[in-house]
């Protein structure tokens, strides 16, 4: 028998070609639109970099320096941790408990779900919006909804307090459903016949829980919990709407700032600076997701 | 046993309330934009329109252009979905299929990417955006996108073990060049996962906001979030007006998504598969 793998010169050269399409391809685009930007954007940190004066001289620190004495900057990389912090445990928390939830249910179950799921695929600032109008004092649905159990004056993204909450309180209701989704998916690989063993081994609802589910579903936990965590890093759109920041700092997070110092004012330098740092953060947060996923699963 | 009952029933009527609040803005939303302007502005305030009107959906095209901005969204998220999706599959087949010498180098770049925050880039781009003079031009919204890192990761890994290496040989034993194996075999095969990236990718091009947002200047070129951030920026007060709008611009993705519940589904679990 001949070689099987013998191929005519025109297949040869179609190969090739393919494959040097695609390496062409893919090192042009990273290298305009990725890899080099990023590049640059480390590089710009630490210039004076203006586009509208037309400006690139190096400063060496100093735009890290006056960054780390800006007391905006560590109110806005507090506000974006307590963000973070709040909106993934909502997240992933709900998401759990409904996934778990629709997955005992038998009737009606793709209508349950598509309540949960439609906020997912709502424009975020068509959604941020409604909200907005939900909260407003006078106009809104909660005002209307606590002014009947006798409580009024809730000023919610007009008061300090509770304007960060309130968007939290949003930002989970859009998302939820994505956990939701992907839990159910994982939902379906734990194994039928361990949960049955157990229950003749008499295992209680929690034990399984515990025991099976959670240890199944631990990827897709770690999975939504990490995609999250750098996801709400970078939470701009609904600030922007819905309180540009304010009332004062109180909703000022790490991307609004990057925005206002890049686009506002121009600073382009200052706000590579910041970019660099939430790079940082989240780098670190994907260190650690690897080193538990290596450690823990699989 | 009747207990086993209870807690079926008690978890059903939980998740029902719990899906009953999950659509109360919408429905807040949808009520109260068949309300007139007084009534929503009026104390004390009311759920249910006390007088129905159309009259905000019949102003709609006069101070918004919607038809114009909604085809705006369509075009571009098209553009860009399919221009992602082809490279997706192109380069996903070829780190998949063939040993080359920069393989490896390439896999590393798209994985790499996909960790790294976007705003990192957004910057620098569109200080290059500017220098190239592609502000204001849709070239500036399609061209950062035209490759998905996402994208080619989620078909490398399908490509690996979905596309079978011996139909692959036959099709070449039969005289088949590369790129024709590439278009009547790759892709056919592809099908569930063109579907759910393709639907992944609308989602996120429809309701991108902060891009558009800083490279267009022209109003007829804005997209309709673009355009809806605007809207309500000119229009504070009138409540109904700006209701109708919204109720508008979340209407489309509704409908497409009870069209195609199961593929968005599908879709979505997908991103969630490693």
């Amino acid at each position: 028998m001949i070689e099987i793998k013998i191929k005519t010169n025109s297949q040869m050269a179609s190969q090739k070609a393919l494959i040097i399409l695609v390496s062409v391809l893919m090192i042009s685009f990273y290298s305009v639109f990725s890899i080099g930007p990023m590049i640059y954007a480390f590089v710009g940190s630490f210039a004076d970099w203006n586009p509208i004066k037309d400006t690139f001289q190096f400063i060496q620190f100093n735009n890290y320096i006056h960054l780390f004495n800006n007391q905006l900057f560590w109110k806005s990389l507090k506000n974006t941790i307590y963000f973070v912090a709040v909106v993934v445990t909502g997240r992933v928390v709900l998401g759990f408990l409904i996934a778990l939830g629709l997955n005992s249910i038998r009737k009606y179950k793709s209508m349950m779900r598509s309540l949960y799921f439609l906020p997912v695929i709502m424009p975020i600032v068509a959604v941020a919006l409604v909200w907005k109008w939900l909260y407003d004092p006078n106009i809104g649905f909660f005002q209307m909804v606590l002014s009947a159990f006798g409580i009024t004056n809730v000023k919610f993204l007009f008061d300090p307090d509770l304007a960060l909450p309130s968007i939290m309180l949003m930002t989970i209701w859009k998302d939820v459903g994505y956990a939701v989704i992907i839990f159910l998916a994982g939902l379906m690989d734990v194994p039928q016949s361990i949960i049955e063993a157990s229950e003749i081994d008499g295992a209680n609802k929690r034990q399984q829980l515990w025991n099976i589910i959670i240890p199944t579903l631990k990827p897709t936990l770690i999975f939504v919990i990490i995609t999250s965590i750098i996801s709400y890093f970078q939470t701009f759109t609904q600030i922007f709407i819905m309180t540009k920041g304010g009332p004062g700092t109180s909703t000022h997070v790490l991307l609004y700032m990057i925005y206002r110092e890049a686009f506002q004012y121009y600073r382009f330098g200052y706000a590579s600076a910041i970019t660099v740092c939430l790079f940082i953060v989240i780098m670190i947060v994907t260190f650690i997701q690897f080193k538990i996923m290596k450690g823990g699963e699989v | 046993m009747t207990k086993a009952k209870l807690s079926k029933g008690l978890i059903f009527t939980l998740l029902l309330i719990g899906g009953i609040a999950m659509s109360i803005p919408f429905i807040w939303l949808l009520f109260s934009s068949f309300k007139h302007n007084k009534e929503i502005i009026g104390y004390p305030p009311t759920f249910f329109p006390e007088t129905f009107t159309l009259t905000h959906y019949l102003n709609l095209n006069s101070r918004f252009n919607i038809g114009r901005y909604f085809m705006n969204s369509v075009f571009l998220s098209t553009v860009k979905t399919v221009l992602a999706v082809y490279t997706s599959l192109l380069c996903g087949y070829v780190l998949a299929k063939f040993n080359f010498f920069l393989k490896n180098f390439l896999f590393k770049i798209v994985l790499f990417t996909m960790m790294v925050p976007y705003i990192i880039t957004v910057i620098p781009v569109y200080q290059m955006i500017t220098d190239f003079g592609w502000k204001d031009q849709y070239i500036a919204i399609i061209a950062p996108t035209i490759l998905s890192s996402f994208g080619i990761f989620m078909m490398r890994q399908y490509i690996k073990t979905g596309v079978p290496d011996e139909l692959l040989e036959a099709a070449r034993i039969d005289g088949a060049g590369e790129f024709r194996i590439f278009h009547t075999i790759v892709i056919p095969l592809c099908v569930n996962m063109i579907s759910a990236l393709t639907i992944f990718l609308f989602l996120w091009n429809w309701e991108d906001f902060l891009w558009p947002y800083l490279v267009l200047n022209t109003q007829d070129k804005f997209p309709l979030a673009v355009a809806l951030n605007m809207f309500s920026g000119q229009n504070t007060t009138n409540y109904g007006g700006l209701f109708a709008t919204s109720l508008v611009t979340i209407l489309p993705v509704v409908i497409v998504y009870f069209m195609f519940q199961k593929r968005f589904v599908e879709g979505i679990s997908m991103s969630g598969i490693k």
